[in-house]
Order: C-alpha cells, then sequence, then structure tokens
C-alpha cells in the first residue's frame, strides 16, 4: 500500500472539504430555490384561525401589560414575520450560493493552476517562521473557527439539508446541540481575534512593496517573482479582514447571546442579518485561507504545522523577510549570542533559528 | 433495556465502581510504598519540607516564569473553570443530589456558570495545543495524556451540548462519556487530581530531611 505522508493527507483532506461544502451549498440552495415557501413541517397549529385574526385586525401595534420589558406589550410583531420570510427566501439562498461560489471558484483555480511548487525545489534547510505561541493562537482559532461554522451553518441551512434526510426528531436535537455549542463556544472567538490582534497586527502593516505585490497580483498567476516581507499583502488584506469581520460577528454574536439589555426585534433581527452576512464571508474568505496554505502552495502548512518552512520556500515566496532573518542570525553569530538564537523559540520577532 | 437505562444504570455503577476502587488502590499502591531507606542525621524536618512544598509549588521560579506563562494561565483557567462547573453548575448538584448524596447546595449562576465554562474550555484546548506544539512539552508526553485530555474535553463538549436539558439523547451523551471518563480515569495521569500531594510531599520531605531550601 502506497504510503501517504501528513501533507498529502490533509491536501486530500482539503479537496474533499472542498468538494464536500460545494455540493453541500449547492444542494442546499437548489433545494431551497426549489421550494421557497414550504416549511419541512407540516404540523398544522390548532389555533391558526385566532392568531391570524389577532394579527390582522386594526388596532395599535402595542398595547398596555404589566409586564414589564422591551416590546412586552406586543402580542403579534408583524415585522417579525417579515423577517422570517426575508431569512428563509433571500438570505439562505443567497448564502447557499455565495459559498458554492466561492468553493466552486477555488476549485477550478486549482484544477487550472495546480499547487504552486517551492522554487528551486526543497533546499533540505529550514528556518523558523512561527514560535509556538503563535502557532497554539493559530490553531486554537482554526477549531474555534470551524466548530462554529459547522454549527452556525446547522442552523443557518440544517432545516433544508438535514431534516429531509435525518428527520425531526432527530434533527432537533442536533439544532439544539448546535446552538448550545456555537452560543458557549461564541464568546471564546473574543481571545482569537484579540490575541491574533496584539500578536500579529505589527506584521501587517503596510508597506510601499505590498503595492508592487498587489499590481503584479501576488504572482500566483504567471511565475513571476514578487518580493514581499514577512507577510504579503495578500495575507495582509486576509489578517485586517479577519479584524474587522471577527469585531463585527463578535458584536453582531453578543447582542444576540445577551438580549437583556433593552434591545428590541429590530435590533435583534439587524443583528442576525448581520451576524449571518459576516459569518458567510468569513467563510468563504477561510476556503481561499485554507485553499493557499494547504494545496494552493507546497510547504506553506509547514509554517504552522512545525512552525519552520523551508529555506528556498522563504526566499521565494517572503524574500525580503528572508533576507532580514539570514542577517539577524549572522550579526547574532558575529556577536557569539547563542543564547539569543537558542531562547529565540519565543520571540515573535526574532526569526534566525536554523536546523537542517 | 436501552441504551439510555444502560447508561443510567448498570453502566453508571460499574464506572462509579471502577473509579472508587481504582482511586482508592491507586493511593494506596502510593502510601503503602517503602520509604527511603536514609540512616543519616536529619539536617531538617521532613514533614516541615513535605509540608511547605504543598504550599510553595503553585507557581514556577520567577526565572521560569516567562516562558510558562502559557501552561500557567491555561492551566489555572481550565482548573478553576473545571472546579466551578464540576460542583457548582446547577445540572450537576442536582445530579450530586439525585444519584450520590441526596442533598444539594446552592448553583452558582447564570453568568458565573457562563465564565467557568468558557474558562475551563480556552484552558483546556490552550493546554492541549501547547502540548502539541511546544517541542519539550511534546517529547514528554505519552499517548495517555492526550487520551486523558481529549475525554475531558469530550465530555465537556457533551455537557455544553445538552446545556438546553430537553432532550434526552443528549443529556444520555453526556453521562456515557462521563462514565468513560470515569473508568479510564484511575489508569490515567488523570490520577495526579488525587496524588499531587503525596508526590510534591515526597519531593519536599526528601529535600526538608536534608536541610535543603525547599
Amino acid at each position: 500500500m502506497r504510503h501517504l505522508s501528513p501533507c498529502r493527507l490533509i491536501r486530500i483532506a482539503a479537496v474533499a472539504v472542498l468538494l464536500a461544502g460545494f455540493f453541500f451549498v449547492s444542494t442546499v440552495s437548489a433545494e431551497q430555490a426549489a421550494s421557497p415557501t414550504t416549511s419541512p413541517i407540516m404540523v398544522p397549529n390548532p389555533a391558526t384561525d385566532l392568531w391570524r385574526a389577532v394579527r390582522q385586525r386594526e388596532a395599535p401595534a402595542a398595547g398596555v401589560t404589566q409586564v414589564q420589558g422591551v416590546q412586552s406589550g406586543v402580542l403579534i410583531a408583524k415585522s417579525g414575520e417579515d423577517f422570517r420570510n426575508y431569512r428563509k427566501d433571500d438570505f439562505i439562498g443567497i448564502a447557499g450560493w455565495v459559498l458554492a461560489g466561492a468553493a466552486g471558484l477555488i476549485l477550478l483555480f486549482y484544477f487550472v493552476r495546480g499547487e504552486i511548487p517551492i522554487p528551486d525545489g526543497r533546499s533540505g534547510k529550514v528556518i523558523r517562521r512561527f514560535p509556538d505561541f503563535d502557532r497554539v493562537l493559530h490553531w486554537f482559532t482554526a477549531i474555534l473557527f470551524i466548530f462554529l461554522a459547522v454549527t452556525g451553518l446547522t442552523l443557518l441551512f440544517g432545516r433544508y439539508f438535514m431534516l429531509p434526510v435525518i428527520g425531526a426528531e432527530a434533527f432537533s436535537v442536533i439544532a439544539s446541540a448546535s446552538k448550545e455549542g456555537h452560543n458557549l463556544f461564541g464568546p471564546l472567538f473574543i481571545f482569537s481575534v484579540l490575541g491574533m490582534f496584539f500578536r500579529w497586527a505589527r506584521r501587517n502593516l503596510p508597506h510601499a512593496y505590498d503595492f508592487k505585490w498587489l499590481a503584479k497580483g501576488g504572482g500566483i498567476i504567471g511565475n513571476a517573482h514578487v518580493s514581499a516581507g514577512f507577510f504579503n499583502a495578500g495575507e495582509k488584506i486576509w489578517f485586517w479582514s479577519v479584524m474587522l469581520l471577527g469585531v463585527a460577528i463578535i458584536a453582531s454574536g453578543l447582542v444576540l447571546l445577551f438580549p437583556v439589555y433593552g434591545q428590541g426585534r429590530e435590533i435583534m433581527q439587524l443583528a442576525l442579518v448581520i451576524h449571518g452576512i459576516v459569518a458567510i464571508l468569513f467563510i468563504a474568505g477561510s476556503f481561499g485561507h485554507i485553499y493557499i496554505g494547504t494545496l494552493g502552495t507546497q510547504g506553506s502548512i509547514e509554517s504552522m504545522k512545525t512552525g519552520f518552512v523551508d529555506e528556498n520556500w522563504a526566499k521565494g515566496h517572503h524574500d525580503l523577510w528572508y533576507e532580514q532573518a539570514k542577517a539577524e542570525q549572522k550579526a547574532n553569530a558575529a556577536a557569539g549570542d547563542q543564547h539569543s538564537a537558542s531562547s529565540s523559540r519565543d520571540d515573535a520577532l526574532s526569526p534566525a533559528t536554523e536546523r537542517t | 433495556m436501552t441504551f439510555g437505562e444502560f447508561v443510567d444504570g448498570p453502566f453508571w455503577y460499574f464506572s462509579a465502581a471502577v473509579f472508587v476502587i481504582g482511586v482508592a488502590w491507586r493511593l494506596y499502591g502510593i502510601l503503602s510504598m517503602p520509604g527511603p531507606n536514609d540512616l543519616s542525621t536529619p539536617r531538617g524536618s521532613a514533614g516541615a519540607g513535605a509540608v511547605k512544598a504543598n504550599m510553595t509549588r503553585f507557581f514556577p521560579r520567577a526565572t521560569l516564569l516567562r516562558r510558562l506563562r502559557l501552561p500557567v494561565v491555561a492551566g489555572y483557567l481550565f482548573h478553576i473553570g473545571l472546579f466551578a462547573l464540576l460542583f457548582f453548575a446547577a445540572p450537576h448538584i442536582d445530579f450530586y443530589r439525585d444519584y450520590i448524596l441526596g442533598f444539594d447546595w446552592p448553583a452558582m449562576p447564570t453568568w458565573g456558570f457562563i465564565l467557568a465554562s468558557e474558562a475551563a474550555f480556552l484552558g483546556l484546548m490552550l493546554l492541549v495545543l501547547h502540548r502539541m506544539m511546544h517541542p519539550v512539552t511534546r517529547t514528554i508526553s505519552r499517548r495517555g495524556d492526550y487520551v486523558g485530555s481529549i475525554l475531558i474535553f469530550v465530555v465537556m463538549l457533551t455537557g455544553c451540548l445538552a446545556l438546553a436539558r430537553t432532550y434526552e439523547p443528549l443529556r444520555i451523551l453526556h453521562f456515557f462519556t462521563a462514565e468513560l471518563l470515569l473508568i479510564y480515569f484511575p489508569f490515567s495521569s488523570l490520577m495526579h487530581t488525587f496524588s499531587f500531594p503525596f508526590s510534591r510531599g515526597y519531593t519536599g520531605a526528601h529535600y526538608g530531611r536534608r536541610g535543603v531550601p525547599v
């Protein structure tokens, strides 16, 4: 039996995830588009006529009640039905196509461009790129993100995709579990975003060479060499997108999670729409991030797996950082500062540790 | 017998028995080990050394703290969070009352529960990732360390998923994973829950008797 290396397994898994995601959202969108108004739960409400009469009566929207609370005098909020229909008929379908489109484009790009090899092949020498803490932070965020994405997509699409397959009883269990899991794990994302900001913001500040990188399309189309620092312009755009989307998704999530601070239905509905839009953009963007880090570029995943990258990879993709790291290494060696080199594992700004 | 009845009945009694007997057996094994045959004149108190080592080793030395910030902070978050969840979360107190003790005590408020669970999950995830990423910690870790951590994570996760307390399958799943943990506990490094005072005490007594500052 042919031996499968971990890198190859990760690549195969990434293709499988992309394909599964593509077919998943395509199926959901198609099903949703085919029956946009039909509820899969066909349980007639015995009080339908009564509540329809209440909803359609001519009276002020809000009545009087002794119950103290935001909009507690509203017996039936008509806007709620409009919102429900918008979410069901418009939002879910568009969201499905956005995710399917992103996954499809990446697959298409992969089949056209293929994996970008390490320029000049492996050198056999590696250079440290990420210290342990950065990798812990990255994988913590990744695990959290995947869990939140899976539970969130279950809540968004599950009614159309899972319920017809597994039935209402099983789906209600999964939906409840997804909701509780999503709510409890969601606030942890605050730590991820804050951690990434404090750890990587300085290195993601734009420089003049980033604009040249962007003008040449990052060299991903064609084989032209494009200079880049520790992070290239594409990574910087992704980083600041994550910060922006992260703040939006956290803020809207907290509004939804703690509905006890006076926010009314309109605010909650707005928060839900923002949360959904941002989540879909986030997940679609993450497809690209995962693709470039695994299938798209040979050797990239190693920076987050081991903390080290091949020197030719560093020269080819981040030459300015590579030169700076080598210069630092030489300076340290000249100063006989062995302590600095050996203790630099914990220092994000000292990449000059080399091993062969 | 359904799976739920099995989990609530025979499997619960079996796992609880394995846990109690296993932990008692391991502790008996530790305590019944023969002490060192040291005939030299003591230069200090072994007992005082044992007590001091137990009381003063909750933080690493200042010189090591910078390198150990992540495991120390994550460790405290996880252990304090888990302790609070285990003994002061309302569903657990109900469980102790109904299945073991017959009485209960006040549960922590909802905000406390949320804080404790966030701290526990954050701490555990960081600890497991640190174990996987840090070259030294990874080298000295055994498969059992990962199994124990992941099993605890699964128990916490299933508990979190069952939080609505509405669906019986989710409660049974949480019970089942917790019972697996009880069975695994005595045979694993999770025994440090009970054995750490003896381990620290032994080292402290060893040095205390020789007059080495602990």
